[in-house]
């Protein structure tokens, strides 16, 4: 963390005039579109307020009627009434209270820090700054007239300062937060104060948004009556067609991180802010007049500490409002900066041009257009850019307009974007296109692709436009998008997983899910207690659980582990036997390290997934992993056993079987009376009973049991495993278990040789597993035993669904809803197998840590589609006049009331139309004196405008205004001369009449009239 | 200011699916595998359909962009980063719009000059020819160049095995489809291997084509002209005194002797052709680099295939030299690359 740290722009989301994300503000720049329109029905009857000034004026009132604006026009989003108040939770009563400038922003707060391939979750509790830059407070005009409906949440709803602390409260964000006022600059001063933040280490990351709703026709009417509202409603920058300022809406958030957090993190960058800073005019030339001294000053200082010349820039955002003065003052302040530089001339382009002057939000967007020209190298044509306003002379100040787009050379670029206020406050800001970054990808890697959303119906859409948008990716970045949908969008409550390996597979399963609607919605356990069910012996096939090898890098660590310990014992590699398919994995000796290793593998990467049993239960060799997972028994003891248990077994004679019988075990037991040579092997549920033995003794019973009509299948083993035939081991097998350390398990451990939990001072001690080899596999009570504690989940653990069927009909009888899951459902699982489990534990409620399915080059973080919000809770206030009674009288009208005002000026008689001014001095004066309401006795030749009549940049334009209207003939005064002219009253009235000379002269020529 | 050099900043490629090996491509198409083995010589190819279905899987585009993925993530850049796209097909997903153009658009690349070439297997010699011009000349200063193929519309699996003539055969034993990319750029990334010469010349004046690949439209998709055809005497004759004289070219222009070439990558036709091509050129100290006996003959995606393997084997300064030669109209073409 230094003082110059570069901040990087890690994430955004805007909705502007035209444009409802980034992808189609982009693309509205790209194309030079208009995004604006007539002023909807919602905000306010446009007509009402409206008031076309008529060519010839007789008077100020009739030029500017009172209470009316000159437009019908401007830049409005779509649907700024729509909100989401559920996904936030918050009472739909509480929203339609809120100011929509708050409901917006809480959503692109979301979306922007989805974009930058982070859970909103996981900024929970830390100190993560919010910097909104607002100016409106409308919605509190409309709201809080009526001072007896106001209640609590009005209070909260209202007030822009709620607007930050808004964004932290829902989203739990413990770094500053600030609502930043510093009128049209408001939004890049909030940049500005979050990039000092992140420098200072006060926050990590950093939320810094723009809002601006116009709700109301307020300023509307302010700026016509200061002469500065464009008739059209579009700020035209730098043109020769200028005309004033056309007012626009927007909300943007940016997500902005120091650009070391962010590459340590790998995280995607769109671009990098290098500098920004903030001024004011201080005593300029009238509070609302823009300051070309303050101007430069800031840009050459922000450069300067950026390190940069305007050689070194690339493009400059304008802040560009389209008024005369405006235009020509930042002109003159860049160009001083930009006439010296070498080779050709610097872009220059305002956003305004495409949809206004969105105030509040216009720095963010002048912001968010420069971030995405870095990114995609291209900067955005200028709209009015082929009807330049020579006299600002851009070409003699290196500036040149964009009329198309303009690719960036390669390797770092620079832009720069102005934002100035009404009142002097300046900001600036420098940027550079982000550093380049290595990422590889491994192709053919597979993932689960992790979609959830608040509610059914947004699952859908969500599904949707998340398998549009991988539909455009390239393939073999189909596990890094995997991963960072699980990183971003696994936290809520309705959910699909799809897993796949390949991206195209991947897309139609996704669009098949949102048609389906199969979600598995609101599964939600305050606190999921787990099982792991260990598979026994009859599980194994040749190439078992390999595809857990090849795709799960986890799991092949944690195997790699447990064949190494079993190769000393086993003579060979388990892990070779697997991979290379071999069937001489159904031997004893083989199969039970086998299955062991496969149970204790799989166990281990789903611990390590966070995935962690409070039980375990194990059939047959299935409890030596078990035994493992509950830390009764090493690992390194626990090979060592399987495998001399396999070994033993596998040395005595083949001359036993095994017999599944549909009888219950009570049924059964009679049956084995008197038949020494066998015993009742597993009691695996209802009609679920195994016995094991002597071949011939099995071969009778089964013809017994044929006659009863009760089936009963033999099972292909080589052996009669838990049955007296086992009893020459036995002996052996204890001595070898001498040595393992009788530990208690630390987790309950449902035995199935005592077929319950295991109490008090029982262990895993040598005689435990001794009497394991010979005695049944109670397996039905154990689970039974299980099913009736709190236990939620159950997953089997091993290659097969062996255990899944029994634990089902066990279930309900039970009374059990834990749901039931395999890991591996046997030899035709699919290759992304453990991708597809974690999926379907996730869908079932629980929290896998994801990353253990992924390599570390998998697990890099892409911007992924952020959600899409519900849009059927709609509230909106429209605007009316709030306290006067509708204005009945048409203003224009020649009776219309003189307003309480004192104007001075209004008391002159107005000059009778048709007649020539009696002189100029009197009629300069006269307007002087009206637009600043001045006694007429006081004001001299020697009288200053601006420093004795507190004349501003407004005043001035009106100024000019009134003088074109009363002198028609002197035609269009530019703006550049009366402001040189405007110093005294002396000087104004020597250029007029200059001016009116020069003009007489013009009309006498017969040529000059053509 | 020094003139720019063009730098291969990385490779990329894509071959769809499987490898089809003969025994395969005998089951579902009638091809020999014994006969395929000894006289065509290649063992395995790619397709992007599925042989066994006969569903299309991948376009050429989708290959294609793959390949120029895995080209970009080599190189450690973005989408942005490109200035230019040119790409060498002779089967194009569509004859409009230009598949260059839908491989940008999935890559998100735009408001870039592209360029795509009508060409066989001098493609994409001929791409990068374009390409380094364009970097040289200053216009750029990062080129994505990309090659592919892709034969499905060809492949024909409802066949009566008695019908089909020898000339058939060899084809389907012959070619297979891909991918490949490279990004070139005049900062000297990845590699480090600069691009010294490329070179491309029609040499075609009154001779027969040796391959034709037809296309057919409403009027006159009934008409019986052949898809593919190819006359494969005349490129066994043609073909390798056309590559001798293009290495000569390459070597004279640029001052090299025979024996200071590692590495050469030889035209490649099948497994065996190539094989007997490679040897008896030039250079008989230098390295060979042959592919299509495993990928197949994916026409303009075989020299990236070939810059791939290079790759792997090459590290260290050296130089290396392609040559490779389109029979269509009778094009040779080559390239020479060096790293100090």
């Amino acid at each position: 963390m230094t003082v110059r740290e570069p901040i990087a722009v890690v994430g955004l989301d805007c909705r502007f005039p035209g444009a409802r994300d980034a992808q189609e503000y982009w693309a509205l720049l790209m194309d030079g579109r208009d995004g604006t329109g007539r002023v909807p029905e919602q905000r306010w009857d446009a007509e009402r307020y409206h008031a076309v000034p008529p060519s010839a004026p007789q008077s100020a009132r009739e030029a500017r009627p009172p209470g009316r604006s000159n437009t019908v026009r401007g830049g409005f989003i779509h649907d700024p009434d729509a909100f989401d108040p559920a996904f936030f939770g918050i009472a739909p009563r509480e929203a339609a209270a809120m100011d929509p400038q708050q409901r917006l922003l809480l959503q692109c707060s979301w979306r922007a820090i989805e974009d930058a391939a982070i859970a909103p979750q996981d900024l929970a509790g830390t100190a993560t700054g919010v910097f909104v830059g607002v100016m409106a407070n409308e919605w509190a005009y409309l709201a809080l007239k009526d001072y007896d409906t106001i209640t609590a949440r009005y209070g909260s709803g209202n007030g822009y300062f709620m607007g930050a602390n808004r964004v932290s409260y829902h989203l739990d964000l413990k770094g500053p937060s600030l609502a930043v006022d510093t009128a049209c600059s408001s939004s890049l001063v909030a940049v500005h104060l979050a990039m000092n933040s992140l420098r200072w280490g006060e926050c990590d990351h950093a939320l810094v948004a723009g809002t601006n709703l116009i709700m109301t026709p307020v300023i509307n009417i302010f700026y016509t009556q200061a002469g500065l509202s464009a008739p059209d409603g579009r700020c035209k920058p730098f043109s020769a067609a200028a005309d004033g300022i056309g007012r626009a809406e927007g909300v943007a958030v940016l997500m902005l991180r120091r650009l070391s957090d962010a590459l340590a993190d790998r995280q995607p960058v769109y671009a990098v802010l290098k500098e920004t800073g903030s001024n004011q005019d201080g005593r300029s030339n009238g509070i609302t007049a823009p300051n070309r001294w303050a101007q430069e000053q800031l840009i050459e200082s922000v450069w300067q500490r950026a390190g940069i010349t305007a050689d070194d820039i690339g493009f400059i955002e304008a802040h560009g409002t389209g008024t005369l003065l405006g235009d020509f003052i930042e002109a003159q302040a860049l160009g001083r900066l930009t006439s010296g530089r070498s080779g050709g001339s610097v872009a220059l382009g305002s956003v305004k041009s495409n949809f206004g002057h969105a105030e509040g939000a216009a720095g963010i967007a002048g912001l968010i257009k420069a971030v995405l020209a870095l990114h995609h190298r291209t900067v955005p044509p200028s709209r009015f850019a082929h009807d330049e306003n020579p006299k600002l002379d851009l070409p003699g100040q290196r500036l040149s307009l964009l009329k198309s787009p303009l690719r960036l050379p390669s390797g770092t670029v620079h832009a720069a974007v102005s934002s100035f206020g009404m009142g002097g406050s300046n900001a600036h800001a420098v940027l550079a296109s982000a550093p380049r970054v290595v990422h590889r990808t491994r192709p053919g890697a597979p993932g689960v692709f992790t979609v959830s959303a608040r509610g059914p119906e947004r699952l859908r859409a969500n599904l949707l436009a998340q398998a549009d948008a991988l539909s455009r990716r390239p393939g073999d970045q189909l596990a890094q998008l995997c991963w960072t949908s699980n990183r971003v969008k696994s936290r809520l409550p309705h959910r699909v997983a799809v897993a796949a390996a390949d991206l195209p597979t991947l897309v139609a399963e996704l669009r098949k899910a949102a048609e389906r609607g199969d979600e598995r919605g609101a599964t939600r356990r305050a606190a999921p207690s787990v099982a792991f069910a260990f598979t026994g012996q009859g599980a194994q096939h040749p190439g078992m659980a390999a595809q857990w090898y090849r795709s799960c890098p986890a799991y092949a660590l944690h195997f790699d582990e447990v064949d190494k310990l079993l190769a000393p014992h086993t003579g060979q590699s388990v892990r070779d036997l697997i991979l290379d398919g071999d069937p001489e994995i159904h031997r004893a000796r083989l199969a039970q390290p086998a299955l062991f290793a496969v149970g204790y593998a799989m166990a281990a990467t789903l611990t390590e997934a966070g995935i962690k049993p409070s039980y375990v239960i194990g059939h047959s060799i299935g409890e030596f992993a078990a035994a493992c997972v509950a830390g009764a028994l090493d690992p390194a003891d626990a090979a060592r056993l399987v495998a001399r248990r396999g070994e033993l077994m596998e040395t005595l004679p083949e001359d036993g079987g095994m017999l599944a019988v549909a009888l219950d075990a009570a049924e059964v037991e009679p049956l084995l009376a008197g038949r020494q040579r066998l015993g009742l092997a597993a009691v695996n549920g209802p009609r679920r009973t195994v016995v094991a033995g002597d071949l011939g003794e099995l071969t009778a019973l089964k013809a017994e049991l044929t006659e009863r009509k009760v089936a009963a299948r033999p099972l292909t083993v080589s052996h009669a495993f838990h049955s007296p035939l086992m009893q020459p081991m036995v002996e052996e097998f204890r001595r070898a278990c001498a040595d393992v350390s009788d530990r208690r398990p630390n987790l309950p451990f449902l035995s199935t040789v005592h077929g319950r939990e295991l109490t008090g001072d029982q262990t895993l001690d040598a005689d435990y597993w001794a009497r394991q080899i010979t005695a049944p596999v109670r397996f039905a009570e154990a689970a039974h035993a299980l099913l009736t504690t709190d236990i939620t989940h159950v997953v089997e653990i091993g290659p097969a669904s062996v255990l899944t069927p029994l634990l089902a009909r066990l279930r309900t009888a039970a009374g059990s809803t834990a749901s039931l899951h395999t890991a591996h459902p046997g030899e035709h699982a699919p290759g992304h197998r453990p991708q597809q489990l974690f999926g379907e534990l996730w869908c079932a409620g629980l929290t896998p840590d994801w990353d253990v399915l992924y390599t570390e080059s998998d697990r890099l973080p892409r911007r992924l589609p952020p959600y899409l919000f519900d849009e059927s809770f709609r509230a909106w206030r429209s605007g009316s006049a709030p306290d006067r009674p509708e204005p009945s009288v048409p203003p224009t009208g020649a009776d219309a009331a003189v307003p309480p005002l004192t104007d001075r000026g209004e008391s002159c008689p107005p000059t009778p139309a048709g007649e020539l001014p009696d002189s100029l001095a009197a009629l300069a004066r006269r307007l002087v004196c009206r637009v600043g309401g001045h006694d007429p006795d006081l004001l001299h030749d020697d009288t200053r405008l601006h420093e004795d009549l507190g004349f501003d940049s407004i005043q001035a334009m009106e100024l000019k205004t009134r003088i074109e209207s009363e002198l028609p003939q002197l035609g269009t005064l530019p703006v550049e001369e009366l402001l040189e002219s405007m110093r005294t009253v002396g000087d104004l009235v020597r250029y007029l009449r200059d001016r009116d000379l020069a003009d007489a002269a013009v009309t006498l020529t017969p040529e000059g009239t053509g | 200011m020094t003139a720019p050099t063009a730098h291969l900043a990385s490779v990329g490629t894509c071959l769809p699916g499987e490898p089809v090996d003969n025994a395969t491509l005998a089951k579902f198409v009638g091809v020999d595998e014994t006969w395929a083995e000894m006289f065509i010589g290649n063992t395995s190819r790619y397709f992007a359909v599925d042989l066994a279905t006969g569903q299309v899987r991948y376009s050429l585009a989708d290959i294609a962009a793959t390949a120029a993925d895995r080209a970009l993530a080599e190189a450690g850049l973005g989408p942005s980063d490109i200035d230019c796209v040119v790409m060498g097909t002779a089967t194009p997903d569509h004859l409009m719009p230009a598949t260059v153009n839908l491989v940008a658009d999935r890559l998100g690349i735009d408001n870039v000059p592209t360029y795509q070439l009508q060409s066989g297997c001098a493609g994409a010699v001929q791409a990068l020819d374009v390409a380094r011009t364009l970097l040289l000349a200053g216009r750029c200063a990062t080129v994505l160049v990309i090659g592919g193929d892709v034969c499905a519309k060809h492949l024909e699996r409802d066949f009566d095995p008695g019908s089909r003539t020898s000339a058939e055969l060899v084809n389907y034993a012959l070619f297979g489809d891909g991918a490949g990319a490279a990004v070139l750029s005049t900062d000297p990334l990845g590699t480090g291997i600069a691009i010294r010469q490329v070179l491309n010349r029609l040499v075609g004046l009154g001779r027969e084509p040796g391959q034709i690949i037809d296309w057919f439209g409403l009027g006159d998709r009934h008409s019986d002209r052949p898809a593919v055809s190819e006359d494969y005497k005349a490129i066994e004759e043609t073909v390798p005194p056309l590559a001798q004289q293009m290495f000569w070219e390459l070597l004279g222009d640029l001052g090299w002797g025979a024996d200071q070439v590692d590495f050469l990558l030889p035209p490649q036709l099948s497994g065996r052709m190539s094989d007997r091509i490679s040897a008896a050129m030039p250079a008989p100290g230098a390295r060979r680099i042959n592919v299509v006996r495993t990928v197949g003959n994916n026409g303009n995606a075989l020299p990236f295939l070939q810059l791939a393997e290079l790759l792997s084997q090459w590290d260290g300064p050296g130089r290396a030299v392609a040559v490779a030669v389109e029979s269509s109209k009778w094009i040779k073409s080559g390239f020479a690359l060096e790293r100090s």
